[in-house]
């Protein structure tokens, strides 16, 4: 991907709005494959999902459990592999505002992983204590956690790496180094799927009940707390963000330019 | 850096505005989801069923693990808000996100999925709490007096602070022969798969055999524990709040 280095009138009003058309057609797009899913979940858990050893689990759940993880894998590579082969080669030239543009775009990305967050770490992580509750599992894919582990944790982390990788391809910041801040974002979700393989061992052999404050679950909660460096990030973008849109006058731009020009000379020098 | 040296976006200061009219559009819902995720799920594991059940809020646990929980992401957020943003408003809203997402979730999945009366298993009120810690940081500016009085509050005024809405559960009643509360045969009404390990749990010691003092007790060392953990958790705010850059990942 190349891009101009003078932006047109209509690039530059762009540039100042966040993609809400984008960003409200993903997100409707999200709730009602969440809201579905949901609805499916309420409709089968109780009447076809108690027992794992039935014709009719192996019907209405663990074919749910495969074609996910299948279209999962195959969504996360599509998109990983998009925006890594159209990544920017040039990012030393974009204009300030092509460089908003892209910030608008990272932080609606970063409220749409927000919104799936907060759908599958409430709803779905409790509607899975409201099913242990009532039901003792005779499998590790019962119909709650092939709906939070295999469908939700996975969009979850998709979503949140879609916007570090954007990040790291087309905003000259995140693309010359590594947001310590942004990369625990990422690993706190990612790290919950190795997690899962020890809650669930665990579940088999040493603590079937489903006391949902155990200590077999407090490695989640150690996850979770990756969030905590959203703090972090936002003083990166946002201080970024500032410089974008500090107004400067003529004679501001006429000085940049000559430091700029100071600053290139140096780096020649230094090379010779 | 020559990234330093771009000249602005932005055209004049109406451009400006509108740029951040439109970052914060972005920033706060971000901002609040993000508080409701993040507090819903590690209060889900580390207080659960504590507030899921009427029969859970006893006077032993209940006014111990709820408050050390409920206070990491108050003092967290507070270091972000207060530090770079002068907002005083952390605690109200981390738990006022929490406390949304918790009736969402109660009517959702407890009543609506798994069928249990909203009468045994509304979220407990927390807000004033988070009121009071936010007004102590926002008249004495200073993490060390809000973690001291703040987290103390924080803890011993959990009880009273729920004790209208707990009261009528907490009635005696007679069964069989037997003096329980109203709560606890709700509980034996709906018995849940982890109720044996609650018994073995709550039947644990000779605290339970103790009169009224109880739950003032329990209150009282929560308190003294959530002082600490307040500044603990300040602390991981703070360090949350660092925007660092590294080189590469490994």
């Amino acid at each position: 991907m190349t891009t101009s280095v003078e932006a047109s009138d209509d690039a530059h009003d762009r540039a100042l709005r966040a993609p809400w058309k984008a960003f409200f057609g993903m997100l409707a797009f999200a709730a009602a494959v969440f809201a579905a899913y949901r609805i499916y979940q309420h409709e089968t858990a109780f009447t076809f999902g108690l027992d794992y050893f039935n014709p009719e689990f192996a019907t209405y759940w663990m074919s749910v459990l495969y074609s996910e993880l299948a279209i999962e894998v195959l969504l996360g590579i599509a998109i990983v592999g998009y925006l890594w082969i159209t990544r920017d080669r040039n990012l030393d030239k974009i204009t300030p505002s092509e460089e908003l543009r892209r910030y608008l775009v990272l932080m609606s990305q970063l409220l749409m992983f927000g919104a799936i967050a907060y759908v599958v770490t409430s709803i779905y992580t409790e509607s899975d204590a409201a099913w242990h509750q009532v039901t003792v599992r005779d499998t590790d894919f019962t119909p709650t956690h092939i709906g939070l582990f295999y469908f939700g944790v996975p969009v979850f982390i998709l979503s949140v790496l879609t916007a570090f990788v954007y990040a790291r391809t087309r905003i000259p910041a995140f693309a010359k180094r590594v947001s310590l801040p942004f990369a625990l974002l990422v690993a706190g979700p990612v790290m919950i799927m190795p997690n899962l393989g020890f809650n669930e061992w665990g579940h088999t052999f040493f603590y079937a009940e489903e006391l949902f404050a155990a200590p077999i679950h407090w490695g989640f909660v150690l996850l979770g707390w990756a969030t905590f460096a959203a703090g972090g990030l936002l003083v990166q973008i946002l201080t970024r963000v500032v410089q974008l849109t500090q107004v400067v006058s003529s004679a501001d731009v006429q000085q940049t330019n000559i430091k700029s020009e100071a600053a290139a000379n140096a780096e020649l020098n230094a090379a010779a | 850096m020559s990234q330093e040296l771009t000249v602005s976006a932005v055209r004049s200061t109406a451009e400006q505005h509108r740029v951040h009219v439109q970052v914060d559009l972005l920033a706060i819902p971000l901002v609040v989801l993000l508080f409701a995720a993040v507090f819903s799920f590690q209060f889900a594991l580390l207080v659960g069923d504590w507030d899921y059940w009427i029969d859970w809020r006893d006077r032993r646990w209940w006014p111990l693990v709820t408050p050390l929980a409920l206070t990491i992401l108050p003092a967290v957020f507070s270091y972000f808000l207060w530090e770079r943003l002068r907002l005083p408003l952390a605690a109200t809203l981390t738990i006022l996100a929490l406390t949304a997402a918790a009736w969402v979730s109660r009517y959702l999945n407890f009543h609506l999925f798994a069928n249990f009366p909203m009468n045994m298993v509304w979220p407990s009120a927390y807000i004033g709490l988070g009121l009071i810690v936010d007004c102590i940081l926002l008249l004495t500016g200073s993490f060390f007096w809000t973690g001291l009085l703040g987290g103390f509050a924080f803890a011993v005024l959990l009880y009273p602070m729920n004790w209208p809405l707990l009261a009528p559960f907490q009635v005696p009643l007679e069964l069989h022969g037997t003096m329980l509360t109203v709560s606890d045969l709700m509980g034996f009404e709906y018995v849940r798969t982890a109720i044996p390990e609650y018994v073995r749990i709550i039947e644990q010691s000779t605290l339970r055999t103790f009169g009224e003092a109880v739950t003032p007790l329990t209150a009282v060392f929560a308190g003294f524990l959530n002082i600490m953990n307040f500044w603990f958790w300040t602390w991981i705010g703070y360090l949350g709040s660092k925007a660092l850059w590294i080189r590469k990942i490994v």
